[in-house]
């Protein structure tokens, strides 16, 4: 345990974003890390965790963005959602455009840890972590959001079908900056789910979870998006499942070919928290149960 | 660096490197022993203290990120000779045993009743869901925690 490293590391606030990213830019080009910091509920339990650091080894420079205003805060406008990446998952679940125009988030960020965690826990660093068992990634996928990133070569969306590019590896540079996530609301009442497999609701790592969203037209649905995850080395976006779902009427759609496509979607392991056998398990069932309370016979 | 920040009401200041944790902070310089370590990861809310009136855990919180901002402790729901009426009723129900757990489940209570004054049972396991405690089966203290909004609400002296 390597508690004893934390207070060795030097902390900064920056004035403003482009401060920011000049410094993390100034620094990567000497081939220094920085550390971009808001609630702590990864990094620090990660520093706490590593193993004694060699005394040659230089420690990145902390930046602490929790309150940076650039990065905080939540707008919406005309079907457009944007929560700034160090925003809070109690701010997110407690505010009211979330809760009217995207219950789907709301939902999940009040079983995203306990109260504690999600005080303290934000999209942004979920991003940043890019662990697969992420719920609130898992949130962003089914609206297939885009995470607004910025550096000192100017501002571009990362579309979510391109972020993820293997465990813990992205399309993000290291010198850009995660400064929000812009989701395409779904028309108000639109049917959704977030159900989460684990030991505990709260303060429990997800075995399997699922986010979904649909916008349904008579007996087709027009819309779809589903995000699932700890069933492979990045976000599972699921995209043989949308694509069924989205080919053909819902009475056509059976259990069988159902089970199927997310089969194929996924590639869970065997791990501290859950079995392979029982994430496939559970894969189907979670689908299943959406697609049911969407009205096919499955 | 120096950071000031509000505690328990009083404006303190401390000159601590910067990511020196808000618990080791309290404990130590800042004198505040009320606050307990269990699992110095996030998992079990024994150190809970309020930061800007929301619940956290100080064991994930670097006292640079607390320039400006009010911190409240255990320590700050009662005075130093008498117990705050939420932990008497931690003590007259049974709510408290072994005591580890009791500093961050009084800080989880206190957040949970400035927003809901009245709370159900399933509001109140919520709100404690991120404090383990090993000893009471969690039944007494949320009729502890009941109590005290009852109180509160002028139900009993």
């Amino acid at each position: 345990m390597s508690l004893a490293d934390l207070p060795l590391h030097d902390m900064r606030r920056a004035a403003s974003l482009d401060a920011l990213c000049g410094l993390v830019a100034e620094r990567h080009a000497r081939g220094e890390a920085t550390v971009l910091l808001a609630g702590g509920t990864d990094w620090v339990v990660e520093q706490e965790l590593k193993p004694p650091r060699p005394d040659a080894d230089p420690l990145p420079l902390v930046v602490d963005v929790s309150r940076m205003a650039e990065l905080r805060g939540i707008t919406a406008t005309r079907g457009l959602l944007r929560i700034g990446a160090a925003t809070t998952y109690l701010e997110i679940r407690r505010h009211p455009a979330v809760i009217e125009r995207a219950p789907l988030l709301a939902a999940m960020a009040r079983e995203l840890g306990a109260i504690q965690i999600q005080a303290r826990g934000t999209l942004g660093g979920n991003l940043a972590t890019a662990s697969p068992a992420a719920d609130g990634v898992a949130a962003l996928a089914a609206y297939d959001a885009a995470i607004v990133v910025k550096s000192v070569r100017g501002e571009r969306r990362i579309p979510f079908s391109a972020l993820q590019t293997g465990y813990k590896q992205g399309s993000r540079a290291p010198d850009e900056v995660i400064v929000a996530v812009e989701l395409a609301l779904p028309p108000e009442g639109s049917p959704w789910l977030w159900r989460k497999v684990g030991t505990r609701r709260a303060q429990a790592i997800s075995k399997v979870a699922l986010a979904g969203i649909a916008v349904r037209s008579e007996d087709r649905v027009v819309r779809f998006g589903l995000g699932m995850a700890s069933v492979a080395p990045v976000t599972a976006t699921l995209l043989q499942t949308r694509a069924l779902v989205l080919s053909r009427p819902l009475s056509d759609i059976t259990a069988d070919a159902l089970d199927a496509a997310v089969l194929s979607d996924i590639a869970p392991i065997d791990d501290v928290r859950s079995t392979r056998e029982y994430r496939k398990h559970a894969a189907k069932a979670v689908v299943r149960g959406f697609l049911r309370d969407l009205g096919a016979p499955v | 660096m120096k950071i000031t920040l509000t505690l328990n009401g009083r404006s303190r200041e401390v000159d601590l490197p910067p990511l020196v944790r808000l618990l080791d902070a309290l404990r130590g310089p800042l004198g505040l022993p009320g606050t307990k370590e269990g699992c110095g990861e996030g998992e079990c809310g024994s150190c809970t203290v309020l930061l800007d009136g929301e619940p956290v855990n100080a064991c994930l919180v670097s006292i640079g990120q607390c320039e400006g901002r009010a911190v409240t402790t255990v320590e700050g729901l009662s005075d130093a000779t008498h117990l705050g009426p939420l932990a008497r009723c931690f003590v007259d129900h049974g709510g408290a045993q072994c005591g580890i757990c009791t500093p961050g489940m009084l800080i989880s209570a206190e957040a949970l009743l400035a927003r809901r004054p009245d709370p159900s049972d399933e509001e109140i396991r919520e709100a404690i869901a991120g404090n383990l405690c090993r000893c009471t089966g969690y039944q007494r203290i949320v009729d502890s925690i009941r109590e005290a909004a009852r109180e509160r609400a002028g139900g009993a002296a």
